[in-house]
């Protein structure tokens, strides 16, 4: 594929960032910094650009607290990916990084649960977590996946990739609908 | 007792607490990744505040946005508001958000509810 060809790809997909690497904190605010002035362009209604942001916010929080180290013990290894693009109904927000492959299940367990409850159960766990201060530093317990579902108002999608023995690659993909649906 | 201010910046919000007055107040964003260290000296400044608080406390709470990390902190912040409240002081929260941000509204419910605080979820327009 040419450069011209690799432009035409981006633009069709209507790719807005694409960022791999590792997830520093600057890397977070640089991120940030450029989608708020992005989305200040977009001419989306101030609610559907506030659910992009705080969905981002999030998935950025995940991948610096979680990601794991492709070559073990070498923290510069810690790449993952970062994607955001819309089509005509949805903004996507989709986030790869790799994970020991013992946190699968566990991880696999705590969104099928999440993507199983109605608005009012999402809520009601959300209370229970925050009132029992389940909650570590790293925000953990259920509250990201919570929040994430809750602000985007979807099921969240995700998959894990095989990749060796010890670790794979997990992709989540959150997607904000464009206009309010009933 | 000394008032507490802090400035706010991209990543975290600007915090003035008036000691005097009872006017606590956090404004702007909390999306920093390391929320303890931001954190504790406001809650130690609280811890400290409950023995010297005047008869009315408000806080105001007009949050743009917060991450999942800072979002048990606002209820350690709360929790020792309600020591405040159990010392016989008149306590209210004031939760702003915007207009149109249903999820900031109902977030302000879900603190209501597990504080056990009064609140006063107030909405003002956008800019």
């Amino acid at each position: 594929m040419n450069t011209y060809e690799k432009f035409r790809r981006m633009m069709d997909n209507h790719i807005m960032l694409s960022f791999k690497g590792e997830i520093t904190s600057d890397i977070i605010t640089m991120v940030l910094q450029i989608m708020e002035t992005k989305l200040d362009s977009v001419s989306e209604k101030g609610s559907v650009k506030k659910k992009i942001f705080n969905v981002l916010v999030e998935c950025m929080q995940n991948l610096y607290h979680h990601s794991e180290a492709e070559e073990a013990g070498d923290i510069s290894t810690r790449r993952a990916m970062l994607e955001l693009f819309y089509d005509n109904d949805y903004y996507y927000i989709l986030t790869g990084n790799y994970i020991k492959n013992e946190g699968i299940d566990p991880l696999k367990e705590r969104i099928e649960r999440v993507n199983s409850l109605s608005k009012e159960d999402l809520r009601r766990y959300y209370r229970e977590i925050l009132d029992n201060n389940l909650i570590s530093d790293k925000g953990g317990a259920d509250l990201g996946m919570i929040d994430m579902a809750r602000k985007s108002g979807q099921k969240l999608y995700f998959k894990f990739h095989d990749v060796n023995d010890s670790l794979s690659f997990f992709e989540l993909q959150v997607k904000i609908a464009k206009k309010k649906e009933k | 007792m000394d008032n507490l201010q802090i400035d706010g910046t991209r990543q975290t919000p600007e915090i003035s607490f008036n000691a005097e007055s009872g006017i606590l107040k956090l404004d702007g964003r909390s999306i920093p990744e390391n929320t303890f260290e931001f954190f504790t000296p406001v809650l130690n400044w609280l811890d400290e505040y409950v023995s010297s608080a005047p008869d009315k406390v408000v806080a105001k709470i007009n949050l743009e946005y917060f991450n999942t990390s800072s979002s048990k902190y606002i209820l350690e912040i709360l929790k020792r508001l309600k020591v405040i409240l159990g010392e016989g002081k008149d306590v209210l929260v004031e939760w702003y958000y915007e207009e149109d941000d249903e999820e900031m509204m109902e977030t302000g419910e879900d603190y209501e509810d597990v504080s056990g605080l009064p609140f006063e979820i107030i909405s003002f327009e956008e800019e």
